[in-house]
């Protein structure tokens, strides 16, 4: 009946040599410690960062570079359409969501903290990959990769200085986000050298973008002016399986489940081509469901789902540079610092004819402006510009409360009858995690 | 004689025909004279205090290798006896052993009754947790709590709800309602933040898997969609073969077990053969679950809010009640032990298939277990175990997932169907959560004595864990039209081997020395891979291989932990004990070795009552101190900075994974304690106490790095393991048990267990407060975690509400813990036992209600409010505009003004008490079921009856922390995960009620 595990034992203390005893301890030990010597810890997946200072980890770096951006714009485009006005409110303000916050267009620091990390993210990964690259020896670099990531890193940087206040570098303190801009063109500048065909033009009409921030309009029209009309460059997104890598726009509104947000109450609504509107404008199409959102919002209560069409898929792109954009420069040029409306509406109604659209005849310079608002909301619906673009304007006294379309204004707080806006942030603050973390700006 | 002769034929010599007669004379005359030669000894053993029956009872002739237990009714019986003399003995844990001598005549019988003294204190008993070998109590300087789980009357239906309330400074919460969920269980509160808090698991010295198995959800998207709850390894263990469990709970007992040891460890000991006939154990099993209510008292609803919804739900049950079912239950178990001299054995077997009370919740499980103990020489004993188990259950989805039934319920109609009818919410049951665990727990132990004075034990141990995680929703599915389908296959294994050696020598006549030494080597294997697919061309019975996108995803990860160890126990005059060790611990990493760390301990304990001064007869009194050391080891690569391979559109793509830091090393957790262990008033009361103080230092924390810097995850991570800090917890642990009434027919006894946990995180200033999920944050000088975030600070004023943030509501793990329990035995054995617990003093986040309110939901929490706002609820939730909304309190417009409510106006004080468990068992007269040697039939429930404090609304104060959208909650557990305890959009665990039929034979 003797066990070691049994609650009771005979336990005896008599003083014995344990010679042989420990002969055999000896033994015991040796066998258990070659058993134990096998400390080998695998762990495959993760890469050590050593690994990408290789030659062979070029294509991956700038692929990661591009997907950082990606992810970047993502969550940019879709909250700052809200803030915007591109989009309405129709529900969700979880994941997928837009919190009764920005449904109101405030954008506060503790709700932009994966917007801050997206964009530094994606600036690390353009600076981490070009430091590695630089350390190639001559010959390993492959120049059309590098051209690239020169690429990504420049519309990294545009989007930085577009969205964000103000710049904060690797816990640095807070600076002017202009610093942004002087990088994207240094950027810019090297893929353009760099770079070829689509890389180059790309580049080109990056710059171009940047320098209207900078005030160099000479500079801006230069580089316009090489960027054909139907030239188009984008961010693309994919479908596979992963929510992440798709379109969070079209995913927010697909209604599996979301049904996040609608174009009822915005300006699209009524001028875009939908079942309702079949001759609307086909570049800002929507679509009729007869249901409401997913969710109640904090203006109005449970509204029609009425989304967006522009992106019909996980799959689909959002662009980053393209002709038309680059024709209205000149035309915001023709319009807002020489007074050509005729030019600017030459400009315009180009762009309108190319989409099928009936021309533009404003009798004034004040409608011209409208028009061009209008137009420019329209070529870049959904791309993460027109908050931006907003910005601009503001700082540089265009009076947007006069200029823009009602249902885009910022509300008189009577939101049966005007705007359900009640306020409109520009850009998105420092985060709060960043001030937490970050003594310099904490 | 003659005539079987003559019948042998005439062929056949005379000698032959002899030689045969001889031999037939010899079994003729040999048979009854071998009837002659044996006797048979038989006799009742029951309580000398009380005159209860005692069953279980190991009764045996000493150095003879026969011997029983005592049935049901106390009574044994040993046949087959050769004649002679014996010393007869009765021992049991509990009591005194007692022996007789006795005579056995051939042919007779010897009828020998036992009255065993009860020993509260038994400190001659042998514990074997924490110690190097088996030490007796008396020798052990730190607390170890003891469940006899062999005697215990109630039915658990797993390890889980056995363990509940019934030791000092041990929470178990069950997270969810959902079939197959497993406990959150913590030891004297969280000793680290970025590890896990699980206690480790041995069973029959073997090393298991004790965190919680991956939760089964697809790899990519959104990771809630779930059932959002975990299975736990321990409950594939089956309770009704476990004999005892032993915990000890902090660094100064779990010293020995080292690196990964600092959350405490439980030791699960399961029932072995005895020597003696074999002894059946048949039990049947029937019942039903049913889900109290747990929301709003229907009655406090506003007068535009109707009383049922569309499809029957009403706001007791948050309008769930409709797709509620009682739960079927049954389980059948078989179990035979005995064994002779050289091989014992205990042999198991039982199935049992529940349903859940969710509409597609079901489990199925099937359990053998082998346990033999065989003795091939003198000084050497081997012990095999080794048991397998399939566990497979389906879950409705739930949790906070938006394809859940759970959560679109809850909504009501601002739910992701958009109505908040039957027949528009029904179609989320089309989706297929499976979950398979196949479990094999096998293990040996060689005990080699080759002196009386030296023993050897070599243990080797194998867990293994396979799990298949099927997650479907089907092509037509409402919220994914093309179908979605994850397959996983998950692999956990671990291999243990673990040598002590232990030499007792006398330094003096009045001084021992026990010096054990040893080492052990743990070996964990994690393998998954899982296959995803979505697009389905059709309806059918998917496989991913048919799906349009097809993923695929592997991981992969070996740690191994060595250690060796040393210690010595003084013993000076079989009262005073001191106990010095150590242990030295390697862990390697990728790329970076941590070096070895070595752990030290000291304890000492007196046994005060064999001093001569002692003057109290009937009582005992041990004083004991320990001071321990344990660590906890970060996991592979942690300190080494590595990318991940992330892909993007199908090129490859890296992406930042941990930022690294070269001087990572392991958080180390010092803890000491003192208390005392007693029994008093002729061993009718006994008493437990300790104090304890546990400080982690060198913590782990995941240091949220400023996001500017750029290194982040693929899943919006920036924080790096650093040893930075300390965690510091402390509190008391009392256990009291007294016999109020011990009588022949009546007995009667009440006990308490009381256990107080103070916890305190410390921060350097230079490291920021660290948030941890679920309005949870680790920040200095607080409680680990504590409720953090906007308050109202004038809530019962009327007016507009002061709203601050950054304010502190209090720690979310419960500071005071309550068990009470008391057993009344009535004439005929009839056995009525109660088992309560309370949890108190702190706070939980009721998510589910902000998730609702936001959404402008008419919620059941705010019926109050609605009601004095004169809110008609047809038209929308509570508004400014509502006519008597200058009426509500500050807290009342805060919480339920959509535009105002935020989620930490809903922590609230999550003060509870349930009634665990009450049982009615009733002894069954042999004579109604023949055969057999005794039966009983028990009646029992489990979560009867829950009380919370007035400010808490609804729910369960217990439900939540697994997580639902914490990516990395998609491995089942990992940094920090279920650190923070909140609701979700999940059930409440569900009330128990079964009648078992257990019989002996």
């Amino acid at each position: 009946m003797k066990s070691t595990n049994t609650h009771r034992a005979d336990r005896g203390c008599t003083s014995r040599r344990a010679t042989s005893g420990l002969r055999g301890l000896l033994a015991l030990g040796l066998a258990f410690g070659v058993a134990a010597c096998d400390t080998d810890v695998v762990n495959p997946g993760p890469i050590a960062g050593d690994f990408l200072d290789s030659p062979d980890a070029q294509a991956a770096i700038t692929n990661g570079a591009g997907r950082a951006l990606g992810d970047a714009m993502n969550w940019i485009s879709y909250t700052s359409a809200s803030v915007a006005r591109e989009i309405h409110p129709s529900g969700s303000t979880g994941s997928f969501g837009i919190t009764p916050e920005q449904q109101r267009g405030e954008l506060n620091n503790d709700e932009v903290n994966t917007h801050w990390e997206n964009v530094h993210r994606a600036r690390f990964m353009v600076e981490d990959g070009l430091d590695r690259i630089d350390q190639l020896e001559a010959g390993e670099q492959d120049d059309e990769v590098l051209a690239q990531l020169y690429l990504w890193g420049g519309y990294t940087y545009r989007l930085a200085g577009e969205s964000l206040c103000e710049a904060v570098i690797d816990g640095g303190s807070a600076q002017d986000h202009g610093v942004f801009f002087t990088r994207a063109i240094e950027l810019f500048d090297q893929a353009a050298s760099l770079g070829t065909g689509d890389v180059r033009t790309a580049a080109v009409a990056g710059r171009a973008s940047v320098k209207v921030w900078q005030g160099d309009w000479a500079g801006a029209l230069a580089d316009a002016g090489s960027v054909p009309d139907d030239f188009s460059y984008v961010m693309p997104y994919y479908d596979i399986g992963d929510d992440n890598q798709g379109n969070r726009l079209y995913i927010a509104a697909k209604s599996e489940p979301y049904k996040a947000h609608s174009q009822w109450s915005t300006w699209v609504e009524g001028y875009g081509m939908s079942e309702d509107t079949p001759d609307g404008d086909p570049r800002v199409p929507y679509t009729i469901t007869g249901t409401v959102g997913d969710a109640s919002t904090s203006c109005c209560g449970e509204v029609p789902f009425n989304p967006q069409t522009k992106y019909e898929n996980d799959d689909a792109a959002i662009e980053l540079s393209s002709g038309p954009e680059m024709r209205l420069l000149e035309a915001e040029n023709a319009l807002f610092n020489d007074s050509d409306m005729a030019t600017a509406v030459a400009i315009i109604n180009e762009l309108r004819a190319d989409a099928g659209v009936d021309p533009i005849a404003p009798a004034s310079m004040t409608e011209a402006q409208m028009m061009f608002l209008r137009e420019h909301a329209i070529e870049q619906w959904l791309e993460a510009r027109r908050l931006p673009a907003l910005w601009r304007w503001n700082e540089a006294g265009v009076p947007l409360e006069t200029l823009l379309q009602p249902l885009e204004q910022v509300g008189d707080g009577n939101i049966q009858t005007g705007s359900h806006l009640q306020e409109r942030d520009f850009c998105f603050p420092i985060s709060e995690g960043e001030e937490q973390t970050n003594p310099n700006v904490g | 004689m003659n005539s079987i002769l003559s019948n042998a034929g005439p062929s056949w010599p005379h000698r032959w025909r002899m030689a045969l007669a001889f031999a037939v004379g010899l079994f003729l005359v040999g048979a009854p004279l071998q009837a002659q030669q044996t006797g048979t000894v038989t006799g009742n053993v029951n309580d000398a205090q009380s005159g209860a029956i005692l069953p279980s009872v190991q009764v045996y002739l000493v150095g003879s290798g026969l011997g029983t237990l005592t049935n049901n009714n106390g009574r044994y019986l040993i046949v087959n006896v050769p004649a002679g003399s014996y010393t007869l003995r009765a021992e049991r844990l509990g009591y005194a052993t007692q022996d007789m001598q006795i005579e056995v005549t051939g042919g007779g019988t010897v009828t020998q009754d036992f009255s065993l003294e009860s020993e509260a204190l038994g400190l001659d008993e042998i514990v074997v947790t924490g110690t190097a070998g088996a030490a007796r109590r008396r020798e052990v300087g730190n607390t170890i709590s003891q469940v006899d789980v062999a005697d215990l009357p109630d039915n658990p239906t797993n390890v889980d709800g056995l363990l509940q309330a019934r030791i000092p400074g041990m929470s178990v919460m069950q997270t969810s309602g959902n079939a197959g969920g497993g406990a959150k269980i913590r030891l004297r509160g969280n000793v680290s933040v970025a590890q896990s808090n699980q206690p480790l698991i041995y069973i029959d010295g073997v090393r298991m898997r004790s965190d919680a198995f991956h939760k089964n959800v697809p790899p990519t998207g959104y990771p809630g969609r779930s059932g959002n709850d975990v299975a736990s390894p321990l409950n594939n263990i089956n309770p009704d073969d476990i004999a005892r469990i032993e915990v000890i709970k902090g660094a100064a007992a779990t010293t020995l077990y080292g690196t990964e040891a600092a959350a405490g460890v439980i030791q699960i000991f399961t029932k072995r053969g005895h020597q003696g006939q074999a002894r059946w154990n048949a039990s049947i099993e029937q019942g039903f679950q049913r889900l109290q209510k747990f929301g709003v008292d229907p009655g406090l609803r506003p007068s535009s809010e109707a009383a049922e919804t569309s499809a029957g739900g009403t706001s007791d049950y948050v309008f769930i009640n409709p797709w509620l079912r009682d739960a079927y239950q049954q389980k059948y178990s078989l179990s035979v032990s005995g064994g002779g001299d050289a091989l014992q054995y205990f042999v198991s077997g039982s199935y049992s298939d529940d349903e859940g009370v969710l509409p597609n919740d079901q489990q199925t499980t099937s359990t053998v277990r082998g346990n033999f103990t065989f003795s091939p020489l003198e000084n050497l004993q081997l012990q095999w175990n080794t048991s397998y188990t399939n566990d497979e259950f389906f879950n409705t989805a739930a949790g906070n997932n938006a394809h859940g039934l759970t959560l679109n319920v809850f909504r009501r109609d601002a739910n992701y169907r958009g109505s908040e009818a039957r027949e528009d919410i029904d179609p989320l049951l089309g989706q297929t959560i499976s979950t398979q665990i196949d479990h094999l727990i096998t293990g040996g132990t060689a005990t080699w004595t080759p002196r009386t004075n030296f023993t050897n034990r070599l243990s080797i141990g194998y867990d293994l864990a396979q799990q298949n995680n099927r997650n479907l929703r089907p092509f037509g599915f409402a919220l994914a039209q093309n179908g979605i389908l994850s397959d996983g296959r998950s692999e956990f294994e671990t291999l243990t081997f673990d040598y002590v050696g232990t030499l007792s020598f006398d330094l003096t006549g009045s001084i021992g020395s026990a010096l054990s030494f040893g080492g052990q080597s743990v070996t964990t294997e994690t393998q998954q891979t899982v296959a995803y697919g979505e697009d389905f061309p059709g309806p059918g019975d998917p496989t991913v291989t048919t799906a349009g996108t097809k993923l695929g995803f592997e991981l992969r990860e070996r740690v191994v932990n060595a250690g060796f160890f040393a210690q010595n126990v003084f013993d000076i005059s079989d009262k005073y004990f001191i106990t010095v060790g150590g242990r030295v611990d390697g862990n390697s990493a990728f790329g970076e070795d941590f070096g070895l760390q070595f752990y030290p301990k000291v304890s000492g304990s007196w046994v005060v009552s064999d001093e001569s001064f002692w003057s109290m007869d009937g009582s005992q009194l041990k004083l004991r101190a320990a001071w321990g050391e344990s660590g906890r080891a970060p996991g592979a690569f942690d300190a080494v900075q590595t990318y991940d391979g992330v892909g993007w559109g199908g090129v490859p793509a890296f992406f930042p994974r941990v930022l690294g830091n070269a001087d990572l090393g392991p958080e180390r957790t010092a803890e000491w304690e003192m208390g005392f262990d007693g029994s008093f008033l002729d061993n009718r009361l006994s008493l437990d106490f300790t104090y304890y103080n546990q400080t982690t230092s060198e913590a782990l924390f995941a240091v949220r790095q400023a996001p500017s810097t750029g290194f982040i995850d693929v899943n919006g991570g920036n924080s790096q393991l650093e040893n930075v800090g300390e965690i510091n917890n402390q509190g008391i642990e009392i256990a009291a048990n007294y016999q109020v009434i011990q009588g022949r027919e009546w007995s009667w006894d009440i006990g308490t267990s009381i256990s107080t946990n103070q916890s305190e995180a410390g921060l350097p200033e230079e490291v920021a407060n660290i948030s941890v999920g679920g309005n949870g944050w680790i920040i200095d000088g607080e409680p680990v975690p504590v409720i953090r975030g906007f308050k109202v600070m004038n809530p019962d004023a009327i007016a507009d509400p002061d709203i601050q943030p950054d304010q502190i509501y209090g720690p979310n793990a419960p500071t005071q813990i309550i068990g009470v329990h008391s057993s009344l035995t009535m004439p005929g054995g009839i056995l009525l036992s109660v088992r309560g617990e309370y949890q108190g003093g702190h706070y939980v986040t009721q998510g589910v209600a902000i998730n609702a309110i936001g959404r402008s939901v008419i919620w059941p929490g705010c019926y109050e409010a609605y009601a004095i706002a004169g809110t008609d609820v047809s038209q929308g939730p509570l508004s400014a505009t509502d006519p008597g909304y200058d009426q509500l309190t500050a807290s009342q417009r805060a919480r339920c003004n959509p535009n105002l409510a935020e989620g930490e106006f809903w922590a609230e004080p999550a003060d509870f008490f349930k009634l665990r468990q009450v049982t009615l068992q009733f002894p069954v007269p042999e004579a109604w079921i023949p055969g057999t040697a005794g039966a009983n039939l028990t009646l029992s429930g489990q979560n009867l009856w829950r009380w919370t404090n007035d400010e808490w609304t609804h729910y369960d104060p217990e439900m939540g922390g697994n997580s639902d959208n914490n990516a990395i909650s998609r491995d089942g557990v990992s940094n920090g995960d279920f650190l923070v305890t909140s609701i979700s959009e999940h059930i409440p665990v569900p009330a128990t009620f079964t009648v078992a039929l257990r019989v002996n034979f």
